[in-house]
């Protein structure tokens, strides 16, 4: 006796077939029943077939056939003999399957609501889908543990390559063959019967299936599914009976249990009958058990359904093929007609498997699971939205302070990203509530539209918990001598709550004597350069902030916009003041002005557009004169100057001239271009009067503040704008500097010829050149000639584009005289 | 820079705003680990984490040599930019 009880006697052992208790201890009584019956019609002369529903009195249903079932899987299937043991290893054998149980619980968990268990009897038995949808998941994913072959050690599954395992001594395979067939027909069993004998099919003869197998004649061998040649002769009546019932046989055979795939075209005549009969159903049979077992078909009784007619070729097999019911009829096919009755089965078994594979998760979420999903979606939504719902910029803008200036310099249409968010969360609320309030009829309609309001009211809790979070920083507990600080990653937990005293006034008042005496000194030149920088910030946080232009009508519209502009004119008094641009200026200091101190910064110079873009005309002539008057003092001028001996200024230097003509020069430019002449004279004349002009004019930055003044003046004397009384005085102004510079015309160029860009000096010699009388234009053509032939000479070495732009550099300048370097051929 | 909240007191209030005064200046920054870097503060927060520019960083190591004799290598290398955590900045100084 085995460990389980099992009767280990083999089958040849056995001494008749009603001794053969297979592979259970239990016995199957509906075999003997259906067995005695199936007698019965034959001795009847009933010349009907036997029906398995006739036969089958439903009481197999209700035995529970998925607990014993798989006893040789996790045993080593190896029928009752020796090798299970008292030492046999549950846990590994059932790890081995693991998978496959947990996916058999889900299905089974899944349809089990749908079919009541064991109610089919024979009187009322469930229609054929149903009955299968039910017996399926029993066998889910099991046929490879059937074969005798299955070496459950083995990881590497050799049905997955289609390949034949090895097989073992027939005696015992011989020995689970019995128990299986006792139990139930395999499809792979009955398709391998039919491969062996597909064109002898005899008179149908009554058998019930398929408890009624083991009482079959001839022995039944287990046998290896692509090896047809192994098979045992199958009696083809027992699908014969099936067949006739319409029983679509390609139900019981689920896609996913066929690693043997798809027979090709060449194994034609092997071809699976089941296959061959699935052809003339309807595609929607074959949906896979979940769909069946949601919508259970009307139940008929089974005992009244005449066997269907042979159903016509519709669903998707709508080629003029005959209907093909049996076997034979596919014998009497073209081989053509044959080969496309393979493809078209081959196609659809593959379609199947393709839906199944994708409706496993059909059907597991039902709708208020689906909102309960939205519901947290959307709170997340809301949640990272912050408060959205408030309309406090200021909050947005800290929040994401970067991309809201970055999408304002782009011009970005919308204003306030956070928008988009709240709409989109808005509208899909609204939606979604429309939606389910137009089905008002339907049944789930109050529970729909308790979700919904739950939904919105839950929304409308996070945006407040959002709202008051930030205001409730503290907890203080009656009692506690502390204080709970709350924090997250937008308020951090304060851990030192200083609090800032009131009157920083008063302390700034007694600090400013010390700051007024060394008004440029480092330090407080960097602490104007923050103050300038937070006030900048300030105002442009208000020009964001910018209420709209305000109404006539619109009273409060009109006092916001007055205190809007109240605002920015204070704003724009702490800007002026923190520039210092008024500081009185002390001849003779060594201490820069603290204003030109400003400029010599590199955050300074960065700042000169910013400031420009919010200070009045007033303010930017002011700006411009400080610098003028302070021209030869700026550090790009003073630091600037030529050293013997070295071609061009230090790294640090060259850097803070490119910094400052590309940040305040042109600022300073857009000024002058619209600057009146009376103005441009008065600056040229600070030039002279204030400023070392020779010294001036051996820097680039001095020479472009003086381009830009001469340049000036040459449009508004081209413009006709000026009147004969200041173009008399610019007249004079410019002789003076004409005379002043002449001496050092030369000089004024860059040291050495290959010292890089030398063109702003053409520039500014072409705005002298304009400006000058003939007379002047002599001297100054003596003046710089040795430099124009020197640069011509030095062009002709150069390769032809550098050489060009040099020459074209000089052109400027002969141009502004009348000449041209072609001239100088 | 995104805070407009303290935007305007622009006076010395905190050991921080010293810092303030250096950004967008060369610093010189010493580290726990002997490294020293100097370069253009970029960004500060008020952990001591900095983000620098074109930064050279000078890491001291001492070495045993033959004789038992401790010498000092430095190894030097140059970074386009760089975040410093805050928790291994032992001083910032302006680099005047």
């Amino acid at each position: 006796m085995s460990f389980f009880g099992f009767d280990t006697t083999l089958p040849r052992d056995r001494a008749s077939l009603n001794d053969r208790r297979g592979f259970f201890e239990a016995p199957d009584p509906f075999a003997e029943v259906a067995r005695a019956r199936a007698q019965a019609h034959q001795d009847a002369d009933d010349d009907d077939v036997i029906d398995f529903e006739d036969t089958y009195d439903g009481l197999g249903d209700q035995l529970n056939d998925d607990q014993d079932a798989f006893n040789d899987d996790t045993f080593g299937g190896a029928g009752g003999a020796g090798p299970v043991g008292k030492d046999f290893d549950f846990f590994g054998k059932t790890a081995q399957v693991a998978d496959a149980i947990g996916e058999e619980q889900f299905r089974y968990s899944l349809q089990k609501p749908g079919v009541p268990a064991g109610a089919p009897a024979a009187a009322a038995q469930p229609p054929a889908e149903t009955a299968l949808a039910e017996a399926q998941p029993k066998r889910t994913g099991y046929e490879k543990y059937q074969d005798p072959g299955y070496i459950p050690d083995l990881q590497a599954k050799s049905s997955v390559w289609g390949m034949p395992s090895k097989p073992e001594p027939t005696s015992q395979s011989q020995s689970q063959m019995m128990s299986q067939a006792r139990r139930m027909m395999s499809l792979e069993e009955v398709e391998a019967q039919l491969r062996r004998q597909p064109a002898s099919i005899p008179t149908q003869l009554p058998v019930s299936l398929p408890h009624s197998m083991p009482a079959l004649p001839q022995p039944i061998q287990r046998v290896h599914m692509p090896l047809p040649e192994d098979f045992p002769q199958l009696p083809p009546e027992i699908l014969q009976a099936q067949f006739a019932k319409g029983v679509p046989p390609q139900l019981l055979h689920q896609p996913p249990m066929t690693p043997e795939g798809y027979p090709l075209p060449a194994h034609a005549p092997n071809m699976p009958l089941h296959l061959l009969q699935n052809a003339n159903l309807p595609p929607q049979h074959m949906v896979g058990p979940q769909r069946q077992a949601m919508s259970p078909a009307p139940q008929r009784p089974q005992q009244q359904q005449p066997p269907p007619p042979p159903q016509g070729p519709r669903g998707n097999n709508t080629q003029q093929m005959p209907v093909i019911t049996n076997a034979q009829q596919l014998m009497h096919l073209t081989e053509e007609q044959r080969m496309a009755y393979f493809m078209e089965d081959a196609k659809r078994a593959k379609r199947n498997h393709k839906i199944f594979l994708l409706s496993k998760g059909n059907g597991l979420m039902t709708p208020q699971d689906k909102n309960f999903i939205t519901r947290i979606q959307l709170q997340q939504l809301v949640a990272a939205a912050g408060n959205m719902a408030d309309s406090d910029a200021e909050a947005v803008l800290a929040e994401d302070f970067y991309y809201q200036v970055y999408s304002q310099i782009r011009g970005a249409p919308r204003q306030h990203p956070h928008q988009p968010l709240g709409h989109f969360a808005q509208t899909y609320l609204l939606q979604t509530g429309n939606r389910l309030g137009g089905h008002g009829s339907r049944r789930q309609f109050q529970s729909a539209d308790n979700h919904m309001q739950r939904m919105q009211q839950q929304v409308q809790r996070a945006v407040e918990a959002a709202k008051q979070k930030p205001k409730n920083k503290q907890l203080i507990i009656e009692g506690s001598l502390g204080k709970i600080s709350f924090s997250n990653a937008k308020t951090p937990k304060p851990m030192l709550n200083i609090k800032r005293p009131e009157s920083s006034e008063g302390a700034n008042s007694a600090k400013k004597p010390h700051t007024d005496l060394s008004l440029s000194d480092r330090k407080s030149v960097l602490t104007n350069l923050e103050g300038v920088y937070s006030t900048l910030m300030e105002m442009e946080d208000m020009e964001r902030t910018m209420p709209p232009p305000p109404d006539e009508n619109d009273a409060e519209a009109i006092q916001k916009h007055m205190e809007w502009r109240q605002n920015i004119r204070s704003l724009n008094q702490k800007l002026w003041r923190e520039l210092k641009v008024m500081e009185p200026i002390v001849p003779n200091t060594n201490t820069p002005h603290p204003f030109i101190a400003f400029l010599s910064y590199p955050k300074g110079k960065k700042a000169i557009p910013r400031i420009f873009r919010h200070i009045d005309q007033e303010q930017r002539v002011t700006i411009l004169t400080m610098i003028v008057v302070h021209l030869d003092s700026l550090d790009v001028v003073r630091r600037a100057q030529p050293v013997p001996g070295e071609t061009q200024p230090s790294l640090a230097v060259r850097e803070a001239i490119e910094l400052f003509s590309q940040a305040v020069m042109p600022s300073l430019l857009g000024y002058v271009n619209e600057a009146p002449f009376n103005i441009i004279i008065g600056l040229l004349g600070l030039v002279i009067a204030q400023t070392h002009v020779q010294m001036v004019a051996k820097t680039r930055i001095g020479l472009g503040v003086l381009t830009m003044l001469l340049s000036r003046a040459e449009i508004v004397k081209e413009a006709g704008q000026a009147t004969e009384r200041d173009w008399q005085q610019w007249v004079e102004k410019f002789n003076v500097l004409f005379d002043t510079l002449e001496p050092t015309f030369a000089d004024i160029f860059p040291s050495s010829i290959n010292a890089g860009d030398d063109m702003y000096v053409w520039q500014f010699l072409a705005a002298v050149g304009i400006g000058a009388s003939p007379e002047q234009q002599q001297r100054l053509v003596i003046a710089v000639k040795d430099r124009v032939m020197e640069t011509v000479t030095y062009s002709k070495t150069l390769p032809a584009d550098m050489a060009s732009q040099r020459l074209n550099n000089v052109n400027l300048f002969m141009r502004a005289i009348g000449l041209d370097v072609e001239l100088l051929g | 820079m995104a805070d407009t909240e303290d935007a305007g007191t622009s006076s010395v209030s905190e050991p921080l705003d010293l810092v303030r005064l250096s950004l967008d200046e060369i610093v010189f920054v010493k580290l726990r680990g002997d490294r020293e870097l100097k370069g253009r503060l970029h960004a500060y927060d008020s952990h001591c984490n900095l983000v620098l520019g074109d930064v050279e960083e000078t890491i001291y190591v001492v070495e045993d040599d033959d004789n038992e004799e401790e010498t000092i290598r430095t190894i030097k290398k140059q970074e386009e930019m760089l975040f410093v955590r805050g928790d291994s900045v032992v001083l910032i100084s302006p680099q005047a």
